[in-house]
């Protein structure tokens, strides 16, 4: 009988054991527990080659006070060498004190000496951290990455905040920038193809005032050299390095025959007289073809509107926007010209930027079995750029 | 002696050793012919006045033989019973209801002219309603009952009366509809109620306990209201109503947690409207339940959960905080509930000061000093606020959001999830008077969903709900 | 509550069952299928589908499990034979629970938790198995929609990443990569194992084996094309992403502004897991009480201990995560055709009649 009711009262016992366990649990409140006060939210990294390794420079976002009353993000940037990435992480940590977190880290800026070695060496940890984010962005930056990443930006609080603002969706339309982010990087370049690309960041200074809010390190005042970014040019890459540049130009180019465009400009002449064409619609096409040699056919089709003139014009003409066949034929020379020296800097660099390795393997395996190491180097382009006004 | 005898002193005599209280009368008079009658009554639940002019002042010429049926003919009062049992007949005493007793009876006569004390039949303050009917329940169960009766001008609807307590001998008043209300569940409901063994009923509270399958359950199993119109509306779908004497609360059964989500108020709007207002009920509960919880999980366990900027904003805000996310939070839930507590049981006059206090001195002081973060006062004043959206289940959120709160600063959100799922599997388990409480999600009841969280039209819904196994099944032909 | 109706059935296994195949198999099965990761996935929902088909024709006979065995082996036998089939379903609960464990470690926590993170799982565990499995039925209804709801959700937001042209060539791997992928994801597909304990507590209708089986393909349409899309988001990566569901939504591009609202989703279809991921061991302790008979404490017990045994294995093997998939979904795979598609099998050749029991 009295084991009976010990029984009876065994599932009220439990769940009086359980409710103290729990409270114990909230009020001790530390199983190895990195909450918000113990964290580093790191906003931005920045990754450059040094003697022994690399060193690292990550972009730590710093709370402002509750008592604030203007708006704004503080970063303070802290720097750390070791012989790999990991390395460079746990001194950042024990510099600190605070457990860096990338759970929000939104960019990732390597150095042209990291770039120009294999870029999978440093990128690893980041693909190996189940809480690192494969969505952020990756750039080159001209230059050592640590030092943009430091570097105060004038029209920002943070720098990174700043170079993000590049890769906006609406820069990719005006293809002007290429951005891409770790998991595509990374894609591209364990895939058959083996190559990728990323935006190369240039700074330009910019001599002003500071502003007393924000700013990268806290709020000094006074004069302070102020950098400005641009992301126009593109890095290629083959096999985890980077070998080749494409300059303003043929980044354009690139984006046309990906078909990202819509109301990007370019600037075509009519006779002497620049005139600048807004892109209304962009198709673009990269395909293979073995004729028997392979033939790579990258096509433009466009419709364009005029924009803009170098000259003064008549009232009459101001009002259309109707691009006379002179003009457009010579856009149609200036955009093959574009993907023609675009084709020449990716087939000298040995990259797979177009993915044809890629596309070969898709259609056909037997096909990519048989030309997969033999077809780049003798590959020929056939180039087509069309152009049309709006009727 | 159990029963009354024609010896009118031993008879009184008798029935004064059952009621020795000092607030038992008695008083006599003389017919004119000379027949003397004791009148045996309490004094302060008897309506004097009605006794004189119903009772003595009938009885004056009274000339008839002295038996019972006589005697009875000559009184006034429509309540008028006659009664042998000794021990019945000082139950109507206490009951409020006059005996009286003469030399040569037979029986006792049972006056009925209890005094009733009510008040106004008035709008109830927890169930207030825009647009519908204003009348709420009072006290009384014979008022509460005229009211239900009013609604329902047919025979089908069976009012029993059921005493329930060994010393209140409270009534209560079994409702239902004939042919429309499973007879199982009115036999569950009058066994259930036959076995309270219980010494007084001061509310209707008092008897859910014993209606319910689970007694220590989480949630309610009895639903409650303190309008007519929604008693009757419950009645009619197949419900079983109890009306407690003394009490202003309905009690309705079987019950479905969805119920508390509907609203009076939503049959007097468009469809869409009501559909809207539920969701937005649903939608408040959830958050109030949740949005402490995952506050706490977020800064703790899973920064995640906030966009950066929000984190950046919470992180500068409990800068200078010195209690730890979870510590904070708790303390601001404490805060919240005492101060709730206190509103609801102080006087009107001084519910003014506390506001200032609460709202002024607790909120804005204990922020400007660094005790507590501003988000975390955000935080809980929507959850404080959410909480309201289904006011009938505030006892249960209420704890189940503290509940939620300590799991989410001990294990962070995947307790949260864990308990949610405990919850779940706690509630499409409980059953009461064979109806499941989740019905009609589950099991689910595709035809009673179209008014659960969302809301037909009225010629949408021609059945009563299937759920609750109406023998009568179309309310709409 | 006794019963389960026919519907709560079909939600479980075109809702419910889907879930638990949404978390480390795809990545599993990109390790050996690769781009054809989708074959393999597509054999095994045909294949388990019929043996559920041939579960559901036994409930035709209207006996539960135990009856059904005791009716032609004896009682002794049948105990015997169900001991053994409850002692593979608890078999089958771990590789679902160490999984579950590292998705719980990566999805809920910025950084690696203790290992008391997960204990609280269990607790749920023993509470579940405390109750009768019929009651799971009901749950089924609640928590089916739950999953369309989140499955729809992380689907809305991960397709317009996808690039689908990533499964291409079809055949890639080859003979053995698909061979390969379909013994590996074996250890992932015991459902119909898990609808033998539940016999007797539903009532077969007309059509309900073939409705079953359908309902059982249409989630497998549903995992499939979660597949398609994991892989067209991730491709080459596929292999790395080891909780796949929690992975592929979080490149939308509300995301950026709005802060993770894949969350909800996530988290509504962790919900389900829970729930999925604790039904072997209540469906291995049904098995025991059924051939027990009703015992008041029986489930409680048993669940108490199973579930402390399984939190000292996830303990254990709390690094070795890989070495057990290896082993569970390598050498000793077969142990799972043989329990979920023979003994179905088999089942139907169980006597027909009931048999006077003396």
């Amino acid at each position: 009988m009295k084991f009976r009711n010990f029984i009876k009262t065994v599932p009220m016992k439990l769940y009086i054991l359980l409710a103290i366990i729990v409270l114990f649990a909230f009020f001790s409140n530390d199983f190895g527990l990195v909450d918000i006060q113990k964290t580093a939210i790191i906003l931005a990294a920045a990754i450059d080659k040094t003697e022994n390794g690399y060193s690292l420079t990550a972009q730590i976002a710093v709370p402002k006070g509750s008592d604030r009353t203007t708006g704004g993000t503080s970063s303070v940037e802290i720097e750390a060498e070791g012989a790999t990435v990991s390395d460079c992480v746990t001194r950042i940590y024990s510099k600190t004190g605070w457990v860096p977190k990338f759970v929000f880290c939104n960019l990732i800026l390597l150095g042209e000496d990291a770039a120009e070695e294999d870029v999978m060496r440093s990128l690893n940890y980041f693909l190996r951290n189940e809480y690192m984010p494969d969505s952020c962005l990756l750039a080159v930056s001209e230059g050592k990455a640590g030092e943009m990443l430091s570097s105060q930006s004038a029209l920002d609080d943070a720098s990174s905040l700043a170079i993000t603002k590049l890769f906006s969706d609406a820069a990719v339309k005006s293809g002007k920038v290429l951005p891409t982010t770790l998991r595509e990087f990374s894609i591209g370049c364990f895939g058959v193809s083996e190559s990728s690309h990323l935006p190369f960041i240039r700074s330009a200074t910019q001599k002003g005032e500071q502003s007393g809010a924000g700013g990268s390190g806290g709020g000094n005042t006074g004069e302070e050299e102020q950098k400005i970014y641009s992301a126009e040019e593109t890095a290629i890459f083959s096999r985890g390095k980077m070998v080749a540049l494409l300059p303003r130009e043929q980044t354009f180019a690139y984006s046309l025959l990906l078909g990202k465009v819509f109301s990007g400009t370019f600037t075509a002449k009519d006779g002497e007289e620049p005139v600048t064409l807004t892109v209304l619609e962009n198709k673009g096409g990269v395909s293979l073809k073995f004729e028997p040699a392979p033939v790579v056919k990258l096509s433009l089709n466009l419709l364009v509107r005029l924009c803009c003139r170098g000259t003064s014009a008549p009232i009459d003409d101001v009002v259309s926007d109707h691009v006379p066949d002179n003009v457009l034929e010579n856009a149609e020379s200036v955009l093959s010209g574009y993907i023609s020296d675009l084709f020449a800097t990716v087939k000298q660099s040995g990259s797979d930027l177009f993915f044809l390795k890629r596309t070969l393997y898709r259609s056909s395996l037997k096909k990519y079995a048989l030309w997969k190491d033999s077809f780049l180097p003798s590959l020929r382009a056939d180039i087509t750029a069309e152009v049309k006004t709006k009727k | 002696m159990k029963n009354v005898t024609n010896d009118l002193p031993k008879t009184v005599e008798a029935l004064k050793k059952l009621l020795p209280a000092e607030d038992i009368l008695t008083f006599e008079f003389l017919t004119e012919k000379g027949l003397t009658f004791t009148v045996v009554f309490a004094d302060p639940i008897t309506d004097k006045e009605l006794l004189g002019e119903q009772v003595v002042r009938a009885l004056r010429r009274f000339d008839g033989p002295p038996t019972a049926e006589e005697v009875g003919k000559h009184i006034a009062s429509p309540e008028m019973k006659r009664e042998k049992s000794l021990e019945k007949l000082a139950a109507e005493v206490l009951a409020g209801n006059p005996v009286l007793l003469w030399e040569g009876m037979d029986e006792g006569v049972v006056a009925g002219t209890k005094k009733v004390f009510t008040r106004a039949i008035s709008e109830p303050s927890t169930d207030v309603a825009v647009k519908g009917p204003r009348e709420g329940f009072i006290e009384d169960v014979k008022t509460n009952t005229s009211l239900v009766r009013r609604r329902f001008k047919t025979g089908e609807l069976r009012i029993e009366m059921v005493e329930v307590g060994r010393r209140s001998k409270t009534f209560v008043a079994v409702c239902y509809l004939e042919g429309t209300s499973k007879a199982e569940a009115v036999e569950e409901v009058k066994r259930k109620l036959g076995e309270i063994e219980i010494d007084i009923v001061p509310d209707a509270s008092y008897l859910t306990h014993f209606l319910s399958s689970r007694p220590y359950s989480l949630v309610k199993q009895v639903g409650t209201t303190e309008k007519p119109d929604i008693f009757c509306a419950k009645i009619a779908e197949g419900r079983v109503g109890l009306i407690v004497d003394g009490s202003p609360i309905a009690l309705t059964v079987p019950y479905l947690l969805i119920e508390d989500f509907q609203s009076s108020e939503d049959y007097f709007v468009p469809p869409y409207r009501a559909t809207f207002t539920r969701l937005l009920r649903l939608f408040a509960l959830i958050v109030a339940i949740y949005l402490p919880a995952f506050y706490v999980a977020g800064q703790l366990f899973k920064l995640q959960l906030f966009p950066v900027k929000l984190l950046l904003t919470i992180a500068g805000s409990i800068r200078d905080i010195p209690f730890s996310p979870s510590l904070e939070m708790l303390l601001v839930l404490l805060v919240l509930e005492v101060l709730n507590e206190a509103s609801i049981r102080m006087p009107k006059y001084v519910g003014m000061a506390l506001s200032v206090v609460g709202a002024l001195v607790l909120g804005e002081t204990a922020v400007s000093a660094g005790f507590v973060s501003t988000p975390a006062i955000i935080i809980i004043a929507f959850s404080g606020i959410g909480l309201y959206a289904v006011p009938n289940l505030i006892e249960q959120t209420s704890v189940l959001r503290l509940a939620m709160l300590l799991v989410a600063g001990s294990v962070g959100t995947y307790g949260i999830i864990l308990v949610t799922g405990f919850v779940l599997f706690y509630l499409v388990t409980t059953e009461n008077f064979g109806t499941p409480l989740l019905a009609p999600f589950s099991p689910m009841i595709g035809r009673d969903l179209r008014d659960s969280v969302f809301k037909y039209n009225l010629g949408s819904l021609p059945t009563r709900p299937r759920t609750l196994k109406s023998p009568n099944k179309r309310r709409l032909k | 509550m006794n019963k389960i109706s026919s519907r709560q059935l079909y939600f479980f296994l075109a809702c419910v069952a889907p879930v638990g195949k949404l978390v480390y198999l795809p990545s599993l099965l990109v390790s050996s299928a690769k781009n054809d990761l989708l074959f393999p996935a597509a054999l095994q929902y045909l294949v388990q589908a019929g043996a559920i088909f041939c579960v559901l024709l036994l409930a035709k006979r209207g006996m539960n499990f135990f009856e059904l065995l005791e009716n032609t082996f004896g009682r002794i036998a049948a105990s015997i034979l169900i001991g053994i089939f409850s002692l593979f379903l608890f078999y089958s609960a771990l590789l679902p629970l160490l999984e579950q464990k590292l998705f719980v470690q990566s999805a809920f926590y910025d950084t690696l938790p203790s290992l008391v993170a997960f204990s609280p799982f269990f607790l749920f565990a023993v509470y579940l198995c405390a109750k009768p499995l019929s009651s799971m039925g009901r749950v089924w209804d609640i928590i089916a929609p739950l999953a369309i709801a989140g499955y729809i959700g992380i689907m809305l937001l991960s397709v317009g990443t996808a690039d689908f042209g990533a499964l291409r060539p079809v055949g890639a791997a080859g003979g053995s990569g698909f061979w390969k992928g379909t013994m590996s994801a074996m250890s992932w597909f015991f459902d119909a194992a898990l609808l033998l304990p539940l016999l007797g507590k539903f009532q077969y209708k007309k059509g309900m084996a073939a409705k079953g089986a359908l309902a059982y393909l249409l989630g497998g349409a549903a995992v499939i094309f979660f597949l398609a899309t994991f892989y067209g988001i991730f491709a080459e990566l596929s292999q790395n992403q080891l909780f796949a569901f929690t992975k592929t939504s979080k490149y939308f591009a509300g995301i950026t502004v709005l802060g993770r609202i894949d969350y909800l989703f996530i988290f509504t279809l962790a919900l389900v897991m829970a729930f999925y991921c604790a039904l072997p061991i209540q469906a291995g302790i049904d098995c025991i009480v059924q051939a027990a008979g009703p015992k008041k404490y029986l489930r409680p017990a048993l669940g108490i201990v199973l579930c402390a045994l399984y939190f000292a294995l996830t303990d254990l093997l709390d690094y070795r995560f890989t070495e057990v998939v290896r082993a569970i979904s390598g050498t000793v795979v077969w142990i799972f055709p043989v329990f979920c598609l023979l003994v179905p099998v088999l089942c139907l050749l169980l006597r027909r009649r009931r048999r006077e029991i003396s």
